[in-house]
């Protein structure tokens, strides 16, 4: 049976190298034959059945119910941590993070929230791409650009995996 | 006497960047502590040049937390620049996605951010004082709390047709007519809605109960505060004149947004990138006063809507018939509003002007000056345009809800500090007190990037010659 599988791309497309996962969630839904939508939140319609999309500004709490529904969960964001890699990839098991900032809810935690509430916890993974530059612009620096086409190759290959 | 700094940086589950620092002296105690915000948007002069009309679009990009306020305060801007009056049921919709976005941020207010702190306690282990932790002591509450936050979302997607960024108001009216389909499933959730705050309320309640003592020397002090109200001097959320009341409920200004420049002066302090706002008559800072759900139900006579004045009837007694000025009972009057956002959201619905199609007045006398306000989640928003013939914005000035409360968030830590931080080893529930100090006022201080990484958490303890002396760390 062919795994549901979910990626979600988030982060503010305003705020350039922020955007890297509306960006990489552009270059997968085109893959797909779709265009992703402009703006965060709108619903992206994907006929085919390799994997569902979502881009969102940022992670929230109720995002939990919505993974449950899912096998494979995908999240793409930008990084600026201490990573040796400049794009990384993490498989995520739950945990609650205590983050700064709510509205910074790491997938972690929703995934904990996931487990605890609705006692699911699909297979997640964190791709993550390092930013450089968070200016009031559209397009990604040259180096996150670069950077967000190695990541999306990667995951592609990560969906057909599931089918 | 000498002292030694604590910084934390930044507070923990408020919405944007900030720290904190506090000075400690030799003996132990504060000696002072103030709250700094980092951020600086620089909104105002990036927005100078663009169209008046564009703003609606641009200016929710200054927070994923509350675009619909910006969203609406800029459309607003937009009719008067305009000269014209939105049709009824285009104000119906508008005020019905503020409803929306009312109930999502105060329900993800009470449960995730103050709700660890209240139901788990300040000295809770933090590693369980969280979301999850809530989910373990009180799971159909914590079930609930989500269902609460995504309805309120539902709202504003289901009215604009985007759940995070609207295009919906533009000048003179809104570009979406309603659907009965949608204002049936917008119904379709209200009733548990409102169960869910009544438990909140009732939780809040019982909770204040058990912790007078705290709430008493927690934050306590006067101020003036503020807050639209309807021609009754009822609670008003989307429009209507601005209140000013005085610590004792008297009223100072009832003012049109139009001449808030004559009410209101801001004051700079070279500690934060964010201004002082101030009652320009009382001068500064004999003049500050709150905004948010403590300083509107203060600033008002009554509400409206049958359950949210029941409740609001009990929040007067607190003091008497005088204003709360205890910072932690922004908690109840959060919940009273919410239940006012869900039995408001009712009437709308019920009213069959939501559903007409004349939704936009296309008529114009453009003025070349405006303002425009609303009650964003926080408090009061003003928004301020002024254009050329053209249509360009020349000038643009904004006042933040957490903008008006920045004095009262800085004297609340203040004051918590001092009242609750004892050195020399300062333990983390103490610090915790100091965080939720801030959480209550619910600043949102717009960071507007999220990228992973960006923010670690530092609390350095230094002495007086600014070495640090102890460190401790957030992931």
């Amino acid at each position: 049976m062919k795994a549901k599988t979910l990626i979600i791309g988030y982060g503010n497309a305003d705020r350039q190298d922020d955007g890297a996962g509306w960006h990489i969630l552009k270059k997968l839904a085109e893959r797909m034959g779709h265009a992703v939508p402009d703006e965060p939140g709108e619903d992206i319609e994907v006929d085919s059945d390799l994997a569902d999309l979502l881009f969102i500004l940022q992670i929230y709490p109720e995002l939990a119910e919505m993974i449950s529904h899912y096998d494979r969960v995908c999240f793409i964001d930008a990084h600026t941590a201490d990573f040796p890699e400049e794009v990384s990839w993490m498989e995520l098991a739950p945990e609650y993070e205590k983050s700064p900032l709510t509205h910074h809810m790491s997938p972690k935690t929703v995934l904990s929230i996931a487990a605890a509430i609705y006692k699911i916890v699909p297979e997640a993974i964190l791709v993550s791409v390092r930013g450089f530059s968070f200016q009031f612009e559209r397009s990604l620096s040259p180096k996150t650009a670069a950077l967000a086409e190695k990541a999306e190759k990667h995951i592609w290959e990560w969906i057909q995996q599931g089918t | 006497m000498a002292t030694e700094k604590i910084t934390i940086e930044p507070v923990t589950r408020i919405e944007g960047h900030a720290k904190v620092t506090i000075h400690m002296s030799d003996d132990g105690s504060v000696d002072h502590a103030y709250f700094h915000v980092n951020e600086f948007r620089g909104f105002e002069k990036f927005c100078e040049g663009r169209m008046f009309f564009e703003m609606p679009q641009i200016t929710p990009r200054i927070c994923g937390i509350c675009p619909v306020s910006h969203h609406l305060a800029s459309a607003k801007v937009g009719d008067r620049l305009m000269g014209v009056e939105p049709p009824r049921p285009a104000s119906l919709l508008r005020e019905l996605m503020h409803m929306g976005q009312i109930i999502q941020s105060h329900g993800m207010h009470l449960f995730e951010l103050a709700g660890p702190d209240l139901i788990l306690g300040f000295d809770a282990d933090p590693a369980t004082r969280n979301v999850v932790g809530l989910i373990a002591a009180d799971p159909d509450l914590t079930v609930r709390a989500v269902e609460l936050r995504k309805y309120g979302q539902d709202i504003i997607y289901q009215v604009g047709g985007r759940r995070i960024h609207p295009n919906f108001a533009v000048p003179g009216g809104v570009n979406r007519a309603l659907t009965e389909e949608r204002r049936d499933h917008m119904l379709e959730g209200l009733d548990h809605s409102i169960e869910t705050t009544q438990i909140g309320i009732q939780l809040i309640k019982d909770w204040a109960d058990a912790n007078i003592e705290d709430i008493e020397k927690f934050a306590v002090f006067h101020t003036g505060y503020m807050g639209l109200v309807s021609p009754e001097n009822g609670l008003e959320l989307y429009d209507g004149d601005v209140r000013l009341v005085d610590k004792d409920g008297k009223e100072l200004e009832l003012f049109s947004a139009q001449n808030y420049l004559d009410v209101v002066s801001e004051h700079v302090e070279d500690w934060s990138y964010l201004k002082f706002p101030y009652y320009k008559k009382m001068g500064w800072p004999d003049g500050v006063y709150r905004v948010g759900p403590l300083g509107r139900l203060n600033a008002v006579d009554k509400i409206d809507t049958p359950l949210a004045q029941e409740e609001f009837e009990t929040y007067r007694q607190i003091n008497d018939g005088k204003p709360v000025y205890h910072t932690l009972y922004y908690h109840y009057a959060r919940l009273i509003e919410t239940l006012f956002a869900l039995e408001k959201t009712h009437e709308l619905l019920e009213d069959p002007d939501l559903m007409g199609k004349d939704i936009l007045n296309k008529s114009h006398d453009f003025q070349s000056e405006a303002v425009g306000v609303i009650e964003a989640p926080r408090g009061t928003l003003f928004h301020h345009y002024q254009i050329n013939p053209n249509g360009q914005l020349e000038k643009v000035n904004l006042i933040v809800s957490t903008g008006h409360n920045n004095w009262a968030m800085s004297k609340a830590v203040d004051s918590v500090a001092k009242t609750y931080v004892k050195g020399p080893e300062v333990q983390e529930g103490m610090l915790n007190r100091v965080e939720a100090a801030i959480r209550a006022y619910d600043p949102c201080l717009s960071c507007s990037t999220h990228a992973i990484g960006q923010m670690p958490i530092n609390i350095d303890v230094m002495d007086s010659k600014g070495v640090v002396t102890q460190t401790l760390k957030r992931d």
